[in-house]
């Protein structure tokens, strides 16, 4: 190995299929990661800019929309946080609904996840499993909110619609299913040796770079950090329900870091989640849903307002944070700063890549949940004679196929 | 110094950095917002620091345990660029965690800023954002090259500023043009045309 040949691989940025439009750059030795460093920002919208320029009413329509996946996290956060700016109580049930939806979509986003890691190891079967599986939550979300995603439902002081009685048989009908399916997305996930060939001692994130980096999430609890919003500091209903750090040595694993224990505690978080419903479910205090209906007392009110306040939550994929600033007088928000779970968990992908294979890329891309479940193309740039060659996405998804089949003992 | 025993109050916690930061710290502001039936308060601390004393107080968060940095936000507050380090104190203990938010105050005619990613690694994204959002310097970041916008966005234009570098001058005001061809006033400076006066 004395005479090495590096190339860089610049993977990324646009697809029609990405979520978040993305790169990263590679530099390879051979099959394998000498260096990898990511390049966000390929379809910065301005969110903040234009955030800025409305009231903080209208904001919450377009915090909503920042994310299609975990659509009720931006506008928990903005409404958490203006809440805080403004010295507005949300009323107790709205904590305990809100406390639901979040629940109701950490479910969604962890079966979508699942399905998008099994894809990315050719395992289409199980994409297509637990994609069918996710659409009961789904449907019960539309159910709940009347919309599949971008729920509207969050407002300053409340939401916009209540959960009643009526609802509650179906409700758990729905976390009956999920109850009754676990095993069996255990058993594929954590079982199947194949699965487990791919993603064991695979994309390493150890204790200390977790923290030392600041990951957040599920992508640091499998590394071991006990570090979750609505335990350290509960928001929402979280105060006032039971519920433990998810990280894998709870369940008789080691906390490796590795891709296995993120599948892991991702998964072990769905039944969190069906016993955090139900306990609120239970607990649910009677009374309003919005502590101040109407709306032209609200602006008013909110354009009175002065101060600054934080919304801090957990969302699917970690901490996510917003900053919101109120000026006396001024109708729009002063100040506004959106941060998600994938900002902080960015720095984690360099220590995750190094050493790992071109195969392995876009698992372990996938493992921090990003949000680019699809890689559009890679360009590989030999730095000595300057050639290019282009790698579709389709090319390492192959690559990733055959290195599974290859494990398995088949024919690449 | 001595090992600190965790979670730390938030009395301790004021104490430790009033004795530590001295004449440096300033507006040192306590919240506890109770929420739920339960009435757990969600616990916070805001404090501004002299810019020389910055990396002091960074360096305190971080002799606490390995810091966490939720994010810097900052502003454009007319003389002066604010920017909040939002930091978390005692994760890892339920109900414990006490949200830590350092100010500093940058004059716009000096708006330089140390690097903290000595002390916290992560904080380089955020560090590289606020670079090319407000248009300050952050000094002896190990990468300066732009993070989010486009290598066509203007050099010397930043997004999140309210005088003559924003962005006021570059958009474009579809449903009321008259907006658009008014100069911001001293009242209101994100855009022309302030209907209350």
């Amino acid at each position: 190995m004395s005479d090495k040949n590096t190339y860089q691989v610049p993977i990324g940025p646009i697809h029609p299929a990405f979520k978040e439009p993305f790169m990263v750059n590679f530099v390879l030795d051979g099959e394998t990661i000498v260096d990898a460093e990511a390049h966000p920002g390929m379809n910065h919208r301005g969110v903040e800019f234009m955030g800025m320029h409305r009231n903080p009413l209208k904001v919450i329509p377009l915090a909503e929309r920042i994310c299609g996946i975990c659509s009720i996290v931006h506008q928990h956060m903005f409404t958490t946080a203006t809440e805080h700016a403004a010295g507005i109580e949300p009323t107790e049930r709205a904590r305990y609904i809100r406390t639901i939806l979040a629940e109701l979509e950490r479910i969604h986003s962890h079966v979508l996840w699942a399905g998008v890691a099994a894809h990315e190891i050719g395992f289409d079967t199980h994409l297509h499993f637990t994609w069918k599986v996710r659409e009961r939550v789904m449907d019960l979300l539309e159910y709940i909110t009347g919309n599949r995603v971008n729920y509207a439902m969050w407002t300053i002081g409340g939401v916009n619609r209540d959960i009643t009685k009526k609802m509650y048989p179906k409700i758990e009908d729905t976390l009956l299913y999920y109850e009754s399916l676990y095993g069996k997305l255990e058993d594929i996930f954590l079982g199947d040796t194949s699965i487990r060939l791919r993603t064991r001692n695979v994309g390493i994130l150890t204790e200390e770079d977790a923290l030392r980096l600041c990951g957040v999430g599920p992508t640091v609890r499998a590394s071991g950090v006990r570090k979750d919003v609505r335990i350290d500091q509960p928001y929402a209903a979280y105060g006032d329900l039971d519920l433990d750090y998810v990280i894998p040595s709870s369940f008789g694993y080691e906390n490796t870091g590795d891709v296995f224990s993120k599948t892991l505690v991702r998964l072990k978080e769905i039944p969190q989640s069906i016993d955090l419903i139900r306990q609120c479910v239970d607990g649910m205090p009677d009374g309003d849903i919005d502590s101040e209906p109407r709306k032209a007392v609200l602006i008013n009110k909110l354009k009175k307002a002065d101060g600054e306040g934080i919304g801090r939550i957990e969302a699917p994929r970690g901490e996510a944070f917003h900053y919101v600033r109120l000026e006396g007088g001024m109708e729009e928000v002063a100040n506004w700063k959106v941060r998600a779970s994938t900002y902080n968990n960015l720095t984690t992908y360099r220590p995750m890549f190094m050493g790992e294979q071109i195969a392995d890329i876009p698992i372990i891309a996938a493992c921090i949940d990003p949000c680019i479940g699809c890689m559009d193309r890679a360009e590989v740039v030999d730095v000595r004679s300057g050639e290019r060659k282009h790698f579709s996405h389709e090319e390492l998804h192959r690559l990733s196929v055959e290195k599974t089949k290859m494990l398995l003992g088949g024919l690449p | 110094m001595k090992s600190i025993k965790l979670p730390m109050s938030m009395d301790q916690l004021e104490a430790y950095f009033k004795k530590h930061l001295g004449q440096g710290i300033h507006d040192l502001r306590r919240e506890e917002i109770k929420k739920g039936i339960k009435r757990k308060p969600m616990k916070l601390i805001w404090f501004t620091v002299d810019r020389k004393y910055f990396r002091k107080a960074v360096m305190l968060v971080s002799q606490i345990h390995i810091p966490h940095l939720s994010v810097t936000s900052g502003s454009d507050r007319g003389d002066f660029v604010e920017l909040i380090y939002h930091f978390a104190v005692n994760y890892g203990h339920p109900g414990d965690e006490v949200s830590v938010n350092i100010k500093v105050h940058l004059p716009k005619d000096d708006l330089t800023i140390p690097t903290i990613t000595d002390m916290v690694p992560g904080a380089i994204t955020t560090e590289r954002e606020k670079q090319e959002f407000l248009g300050i310097t952050v000094k002896g970041i190990p990468d300066s090259r732009r993070l989010w916008l486009d290598e066509n966005f203007p050099r010397d234009r930043y997004p999140w500023r309210w005088d003559e570098t924003g962005m006021e001058s570059m958009s474009r005001y579809v449903h009321d043009e008259s907006e658009a061809s008014n100069p911001p006033t001293a009242k209101n400076p994100r855009r022309g045309g302030d209907k209350d006066e």
